[in-house]
């Protein structure tokens, strides 16, 4: 028997499907149970709901079970809706402040606490904080640190920016909703470049150092180079997130002023569930999907070349 | 901050001496420099990560009516009135009794669920083995939000709006604690199972006394991670809780929030609400920073 069991380890057993012993059968039958409650459970919720996503932007459908084929209608609607296209406008502005501040403050505090001195833990630490805590939770301060006369309105006027306060101002809406994000974003960031500056041989960062390359040389042409994947990685994540950020908007701004901090995702939820237009909701969905896509290959054309 | 003065082997003769020394003081100097500057920003950095925690717990103690900045911000005259003007309010109990339940019963199933899968799929040779593992892979891919408003719909249809079972089953079909215990278990020893099973141990009877006591290290990983994004949670029990009895504490909060209870009451709450998190990261510090790298790059 022991031998058996060796022999077919190793790949040297017939193929599958033919002669099973008793014991093989105890095997698969064991194994289909094992995963039987989690398929179950995938197939409800996670394929039916994929599927049935997908599709839901072509159907007009009402609780109690009526689904009316639209056809592109909720799509072409979609096209003419102004709401759209500034919460489409709001949605990249917002991503294009957070992800890059995100992703510097990450690669900076990667870069700070990666050698070992005392307290290194304790910086990291404090650093993954916010990352655990939701901005829900946090969004009441928050509110109060961007108000007028609060901390932030006192410290820009310091510095001669004056003593607008930013979430009700409508361009200034979106730069503090980003310094919101990159606060509770860095630290994963980091994180996750630290586990890949791990990989970073020393010895050839020791050697440039001998051959008199500066810090920004060994940045540059050995650090970084081992970072690309990770960075690249980061980059996907962060921008998925900011897509979707949700919490921080309906804890702090709900959208306002005047529509400036309306994302996409907010749009998806009030058209959802304020307004039970589910097929509506269902086509946005689907386009912040494809912007999703597209944009993740955009960023491997730039980034991933090579990973 | 010290300097660290190495000793080196030194080169003979005075002027290579001299010139060697004048390097090393040079060397030495933009070592303590650099490290200063480190010191300060991951000290100004440390001061941005916790001053909104600082700010969330002081201004929670002070009366509503008095709060400006900066002089509020000062650790004395504190009082506990939000607190128990938010505490004698019943719901505030009950939301954390909800987010309790929501998050402990999933934690307790998706560890079951995922690791008798992640067992099956490592372990065991089964039809359609690898496309089933690979689809429920694939599922990580479906952002969301797509995903958000069909699975509402599931459950209105079925009335499961405003119950526990409608707020915890759909969020229990966790492909990544799937994956991440499959590659655990896949990584132990064939031996083990095996010899069980030949000494006529059942199938569960394997799976409880040598999967589940093998896997501890990543159980607990995967526990504290599928615990925090559960207390969390915030947009799935916002659509599925909608009378006041179900709410969660964040959409609890949310709803003091907008409706203009006073802002010392809405951080008390919110203090409420943030005390497990932190007991739970202190106890499990590692475990989450684990979980970052292992789902993080390779979910």
């Amino acid at each position: 028997m022991a031998t058996q069991l060796t022999v077919r380890k190793r790949g040297l057993a017939p193929p599958e499907g033919r002669r099973r012993s008793p014991l093989a059968r105890r095997d698969a039958v064991a194994g289909m149970l094992f995963v039987l409650p989690c398929f179950a459970l995938f197939l409800v919720f996670r394929f039916g709901p994929a599927v049935a996503g997908s599709l839901l932007g072509f159907f007009d459908y009402q609780v109690g079970g009526s689904a009316k084929w639209r056809g592109l209608a909720n799509f072409r609607r979609l096209w003419h809706d102004p709401v759209f296209w500034s919460a489409l406008k709001v949605t990249l502005l917002y991503a294009l402040f957070a992800v890059p501040t995100t992703i510097a403050a990450s690669l900076g505090m990667a870069l700070l606490t990666r050698r070992g001195f005392r307290g290194v833990r304790f910086f990291r630490s404090i650093f993954f904080l916010p990352v655990i805590t939701s901005l829900v939770l946090t969004g009441a301060i928050f509110r109060w640190v961007f108000s007028a006369g609060g901390p932030w309105s006192t410290v820009m006027g310091w510095v001669g920016l004056g003593h607008t306060a930013w979430l009700e101002d409508t361009t200034m809406v979106i730069p503090a909703l980003a310094l919101v994000g990159v606060w509770s974003r860095f630290g994963y960031g980091m994180l996750i470049l630290l586990a890949a500056l791990q990989n970073v041989p020393r010895e050839l960062e020791e050697a440039a150092t001998m051959d008199g390359a500066g810090p920004w040389q060994r940045f540059r042409y050995i650090v970084f180079p081992q970072l690309r994947p990770a960075l690249f990685f980061l980059a996907v994540i962060e921008t998925t997130m900011s897509f979707q950020a949700f919490d921080s908007v309906y804890m702090m701004t709900s959208g306002g002023p005047a529509h400036a901090s309306y994302t996409l995702v907010f749009d998806l939820y009030e058209q959802g569930f304020k307004y039970m237009d589910f097929g509506y909701s269902g086509a946005i969905g689907l386009a912040l999907f494809v912007m999703t896509l597209v944009v993740a290959l955009i960023q491997r054309l730039i980034l991933g070349r090579d990973t | 901050m010290t300097v660290v003065t190495e000793s080196r082997p030194r080169r003979t003769g005075p002027g290579v001496q001299a010139s060697a020394d004048a390097a090393r003081r040079r060397a030495d100097r933009g070592r303590l420099l650099r490290r200063t500057g480190r010191g300060l920003v991951l000290a100004v950095m440390s001061v941005v990560a916790l001053f909104p925690f600082y700010a969330l717990v002081i201004l929670s103690l002070k009366p509503a009516e008095a709060i400006h900045f900066p002089g509020s911000l000062t650790p004395w005259h504190l009082d506990g009135g939000a607190y128990s003007t938010i505490l004698g309010a019943q719901d505030v109990l009950r939301w954390t009794l909800n987010t309790g339940v929501y998050s402990i019963v999933s934690v307790v199933m998706v560890l079951l669920l995922s690791s008798m899968a992640g067992y099956a799929f490592a372990k065991k040779r089964f039809p359609g083995k690898e496309p089933i593992f690979w689809s429920f892979v694939a599922m990580v891919m479906v952002p969301y939000h797509v995903t958000l408003v069909p699975t509402f719909i599931l459950i209105a249809e079925t009335n499961g709006v405003d119950t526990y079972w409608g707020l915890i089953l759909p969020t229990l079909a966790n492909a990544q604690a799937v994956f991440l215990m499959r590659q655990f278990i896949k990584s132990l020893p064939d031996e083990l199972f095996e010899a069980a099973r030949l000494d006529g141990c059942s199938e569960w009877r394997v799976f409880v006394s040598i999967v589940l006591p093998l896997t501890k290290p990543v159980l607990a990983t995967l526990g504290i991670f599928v615990f925090l994004w559960h207390w969390n949670d915030f947009l799935w029990p916002l659509v599925i809780g909608q009378s006041p009895d179900m709410r969660t504490l964040t959409t609890g909060i949310a709803s003091l929030n907008q409706q203009n209870v006073p802002l010392n009451q809405v951080l008390a709450g919110s203090v409420v609400a943030l005390v497990p998190i932190f007991l739970a990261y202190l106890v499990g510090q590692r475990y989450v920073q684990e979980s970052v790298a292992m789902t993080g790059i390779k979910g």
